[in-house]
């Protein structure tokens, strides 16, 4: 309320100096930003920083719900544990597979899809309405929507195809290779629509004289698209796979539903394994210390987006 | 001439295998919702059945209803969008258009908020919720969902109070209006849209939260998104009705995807355009 007061009567006030007018505008105008700031920073620090201190904090204690005798300081020993643990590793991998396999699928298959679709004068409406549907749609949804309706022995769409091309029927989400490459298929099918949508709005606004001067060059389809378009839509690739690996690195609910990790741990991405050790077997101090892990790997990622950033 | 004909033919072609791979499992949903569990488990699945609204009544009436997990999406949702908003604004128009010490900090700090994985932060919630007896309220998941809407929000108000000419407050205050009552009655009408996109945006993420919602909930509040989830342990080979839920719980997103179409890259970008310039 304070600051609301002495900014109003700061402004009424008769200028009778210059520059003092221009200092107390100043420090009104620090004192009007800390006002409007300070609730939103209150309440990220709450929310965010706090209990990643407090997750740090966890990482080094014992804490099993199961059994609640034990729980006490650990030091190091979470961490110990993991260095010798194989589902550990394992999660690691299969985290490194899901995250590389998804993002590369989507800006290959987005930039291909958004090119040819540039070609197309009319109904780039309809499809864009058609690709938005798997953006907006929760991702447990989506796992259970190809759970049962599209990977599903027999009755589902996948199975449909294979059968009638004489390839036979598979339990997609049952063998711990083909579980793998589905949950792969079901983050890629989600989130391609966004790379497509960014990188045809981006296509969309490069200029078309530049395409005139090379084609009048006589260069070729392919020389136009590495020489000229690639360099151009650069920065939009970039964005989008990093924020491609953001959404891989939390990728949680569609996984869970479709999977659920399993077959044993064939597509326990390390979000999985941090969840199921957590809230499956309580073990919440070595669940803290697997979480640890992911937010360094999001940090170093993070850190690496502000380099490229800045180096733009 | 000739050449020019097929070329179309294969984009048109294309176009409808992206319509098939896109919309068509979504579709295929919706029509499963109309069927009987019979039609459902006809091999092969068949594209000609009676329609039944069966279905849809078991997950409204009957015993598997969700109208108590649409009531509590939607309490959460409107609760997390209203705090968010009320947050968001005054600071993303500080960010975006005051001076102030430690202004690029501050930005830096809210960016980073927004790169968390979720799953850094449930541990800590749960252990505290249930400390504080916060687990499967209203309000312990409405404050715990603040840490992802808010970051994301104040971004992309960011980005739409940047779109305004400076000219216009800087004569607001030249005649001495006051900064509160600039930017109450000159600078927010202006961003009126990104005001509506941004809680509209809010508004969706919060309603297709899942991981909160399945640790920190329970009885009381379980959102749509939780529901769904148990409906498969529970009525394994009901697929109809999990189609009918499914559609029930993703009628808003959906129908507001729709409405919003043109808007949503711009808000599944936020954040990255920031920095390098607009766009």
């Amino acid at each position: 309320m304070r600051h609301l007061t002495s900014s109003g009567g700061a402004a009424k006030a008769p200028r009778a100096d210059a520059a003092h007018g221009a200092r107390t505008l100043a420090s009104q105008e620090r004192r009007f930003a800390l006002f409007l700031l300070a609730p939103a920073l209150l309440v990220l620090i709450v929310t965010t920083t706090i209990p990643l201190i407090y997750l740090a904090w966890n990482s080094v204690h014992r804490i099993d719900l199961g059994m609640p005798w034990l729980s006490g300081f650990a030091g190091l020993e979470n961490y110990v544990q993991m260095s010798g643990d194989p589902r550990f590793w394992n999660s690691l991998w299969l985290t490194l597979i899901y995250t590389s396999s998804t993002v590369v699928l989507q800006v290959v298959i987005g930039l291909s899809l958004a090119l040819l679709v540039l070609q197309i004068p009319k109904g780039q409406g309809v499809l864009r309405v058609a690709t938005i549907l798997p953006i907006v749609l929760a991702p447990v949804v989506v796992g259970l929507f190809w759970r049962t309706l599209v990977l599903a022995p027999d009755f589902g769409l996948v199975d449909l195809v294979t059968r009638s091309l004489g390839l036979g029927s598979y339990s997609w989400l049952g063998d711990p290779q083909l579980a793998l490459i589905s949950v792969i298929a079901i983050h890629t099918w989600q989130w391609t629509p966004f790379a497509f949508l960014v990188l045809l709005a981006t296509l969309a606004t490069l200029p078309p004289d530049v395409y005139e001067a090379a084609r009048l060059d006589r260069a070729n389809a392919w020389q136009r698209f590495v020489h000229i378009t690639l360099p151009l839509i650069r920065p939009a690739i970039v964005m989008v796979v990093i924020l491609r690996m953001m959404t891989a690195l939390s990728a949680f609910a569609a996984i869970f539903a479709a999977t659920g990790g399993g077959p044993g741990s064939a597509t326990e991405i390390l979000n999985l394994y941090a969840y199921r050790t957590s809230f499956s077997e309580l073990n919440l101090g070595y669940g803290a210390s697997l979480a640890m892990v992911l937010m360094g790997i999001t940090l170093a990622i993070s850190y690496l987006m502000f380099r490229m950033r800045k180096a733009r | 001439m000739n050449k020019s004909r097929i070329r179309s033919l294969a984009l048109w072609l294309l176009a409808g295998l992206l319509l098939l791979v896109w919309a068509f499992p979504v579709l295929w949903a919706l029509m499963t919702s109309f069927k009987s569990e019979r039609d459902v488990l006809a091999y092969p699945p068949t594209f000609f059945f009676t329609p039944t609204l069966d279905n849809y009544r078991a997950v409204i009436f009957g015993a598997s209803s969700i109208l108590h997990n649409l009531w509590s999406s939607m309490v959460l949702s409107s609760w997390t969008t209203l705090l968010t908003m009320l947050f968001a604004v005054p600071a993303a128009y500080a960010l975006a258009r005051l001076h102030y010490p430690g202004k690029r900090s501050s930005g830096f700090y809210v960016l980073a908020t927004q790169m968390l994985p979720p799953m850094g932060l449930i541990i800590p919630y749960y252990l505290v919720l249930q400390k504080i007896g916060g687990l499967d309220t209203y309000s312990g998941l409405t404050a715990i969902y603040l840490s992802f809407s808010l970051p994301f929000a104040i971004w992309l108000m960011v980005s739409y109070f940047e779109d305004i000419p400076y000219e216009m407050e800087e004569a607001a205050l030249l005649d001495r209006a006051g900064r509160v009552r600039t930017l109450w009655y000159v600078i927010l009408p202006q961003v009126r849209g990104g005001i509506a996109v941004t809680t509209i945006f809010v508004f969706l993420n919060a309603w297709n939260e899942f991981l909160f919602a399945v640790v920190l909930g329970g009885n009381h509040v379980r959102p749509v998104t939780v529901a769904m989830f148990n409906f498969i342990s529970v009525e394994q080979t009901q697929w109809a009705r999990l189609a009918a839920g499914a559609m029930l719980a993703m009628a808003p997103v959906i129908l507001i995807g729709l409405a919003a179409q043109r808007h949503i890259v711009k808000g599944l970008t936020v954040g990255a355009v920031k920095g390098g310039g607009r766009r």
